[in-house]
């Protein structure tokens, strides 16, 4: 499936960017799609296009702040959990999301 | 509970504290070098009559003196959006006037943001009348009845609430002071820059807002000390011919221990997830250390980030200097004791992020949508 996500701590300069690293590792290795925007203290960086997120079958928010941008996930199956769980349990975090999919497609 | 939890009264606490952190980075270092090379900061800059330093320090103190209006604006921003800015700053500039300072710039935030939410939520107007609810209604009625309240009923509480505390800190005995860094050093090691760690920052950058530098200091000096304890008890480990960590981990040492000299305690987070027991002791051990002798000192610095460049903006650098060697030695050495020597065996396995290894996730932490 294809995954998008955006990824925002508090201080934005580490947890951000490893909650990315490990979200975007612990995708393909589950090979899916994966694509996550940071947004840290030095603004948005791999911003999603907007083709990206259309695409996108589920969406992932690691953040412990507010995510700017909201408005362009509208409409779309969103999972959001603190960046702690990202970086602690990414793997656990995309079996997570490829069951949201699953009820939702049962649905 | 679980409407408290909707609230996410933290999560709009933290967003406002993102803003925040760069703020009095800039300003500290400016404040820092203006007051080090004499410099006061001034109301107003009179042209002839001030020096470069002069000027910094202003600039500095002009900046730290925003922090009240930064945070409720954050605040009321993250809770409301855009609408909440308007309101945000006014509201914090109140409880800037009326001295309630951080703490009420805290409530102010809250105050404004669901004032503002309410009105947008609740207030109905005509559709001849919607280009007026932005731009004066909103910011008019959220600022008139938050302004209100805080001027008339929670600005002067909090004044002396402010005020009761900063007092008790000052004049806490040097006993009282090893305690109080002795816990600061421990919880903000705990969890390598995670939640409670983050909910101590949230504390102790309000004291810092109100001029108390210590207890941050203290905090700010674990975070740094903690990955260079874990480079140094690599090197501790060695001289007793033991090998604490594997190849993986040591490669992800070569990152982490200089990010740690500059703040970043997240570098380590990967070798304590292979063995959490161990790691967390030495680091509360070693942060509690440091913290404590920290407090003890009078450690200061005027900027709340920056790991070894917080030490010139110290009143006494060298009693950061010494925190930081404390709680590097401590960590260190209780880690290169209490981890497990690696057999040639386990050091050839490759410890790939493993899925079985995980923490299973708290059904609490997830929200979908």
């Amino acid at each position: 499936m294809k995954i998008v996500g955006v990824a925002a701590c508090t201080v934005g300069i580490a947890h951000t960017y490893i909650a990315q690293e490990k979200m975007e590792n612990a995708g393909k290795k589950a090979g899916h799609e994966i694509a996550i925007e940071t947004q840290g203290t030095i603004g948005t960086e791999n911003e999603l296009s907007s083709q990206q997120i259309q695409e996108a079958d589920i969406v992932i928010m690691a953040a412990d702040v507010k995510i700017a941008g909201r408005e362009r996930f509208e409409g779309k199956r969103i999972i959001q959990v603190p960046t702690e769980v990202a970086v602690k349990s990414p793997n656990k975090l995309i079996k997570k999301a490829e069951e949201v999919l699953k009820q939702k497609q049962a649905q | 509970m679980n409407k408290l939890r909707e609230l996410n009264l933290k999560g709009h606490l933290l967003t406002a504290i993102s803003y925040l952190i760069p703020i009095v980075c800039g300003a500290g270092f400016l404040i820092a070098i203006g007051m080090g090379f004499g410099g006061t900061s001034m109301d107003q800059l009179v042209p002839g009559e001030f020096s470069i330093w002069d000027a910094l320090a202003t600039m500095g103190g002009a900046g730290l003196g925003l922090l009240p209006v930064v945070i409720a604006t954050g605040i009321s921003y993250s809770i409301a959006g855009k609408p909440g800015i308007a309101p945000g700053f006014i509201i914090g500039l109140t409880a800037n006037a009326i001295g309630a300072g951080f703490i009420g710039g805290i409530l102010g935030g809250f105050l404004s943001g669901y004032l503002a939410i309410s009105l947008i939520k609740y207030f109905k107007v005509p559709k001849w009348a919607k280009g007026l609810m932005p731009t004066l209604i909103i910011p008019f009625f959220t600022s008139l009845i938050g302004g209100l309240i805080m001027v008339y009923i929670i600005g002067a509480p909090i004044a002396a609430f402010t005020s009761l505390l900063t007092n008790a800190l000052e004049s806490l005995g040097s006993s009282s002071l090893l305690m109080f860094g002795g816990v600061v050093g421990l919880l903000s090691g705990i969890d390598y820059g995670g939640p409670i760690n983050k909910t101590v920052f949230a504390f102790v950058l309000t004291l810092q807002a109100e001029g108390i530098n210590g207890p941050i200091t203290a905090l700010q000096l674990v975070n740094t000390a903690t990955p260079i304890g874990f480079g140094l008890a690599f090197f501790i480990a060695k001289v007793f011919r033991k090998n604490i960590y594997t190849p993986v981990e040591t490669e992800a040492l070569k990152s982490a221990v200089p990010m740690g000299f500059i703040n970043i305690v997240e570098g380590v987070i990967p070798i304590v997830m292979n063995d959490i027991v161990r790691c967390l002791i030495a680091t509360a051990v070693g942060g509690a250390a440091g913290g404590a002798v920290s407090m003890v000192l009078g450690a200061d610095a005027t900027v709340p980030f920056g790991g070894v460049l917080m030490l010139p903006t110290m009143t006494n650098p060298w009693t950061g200097v010494a925190a930081l060697v404390v709680n590097i030695l401590v960590t260190g050495f209780t880690l290169a004791l209490i981890k497990k020597h690696k057999s040639e065996e386990e050091l050839s396995l490759d410890t790939e992020d493993n899925e079985d290894d995980e923490e299973d996730i708290d059904l609490d932490d997830i929200k979908v949508m």
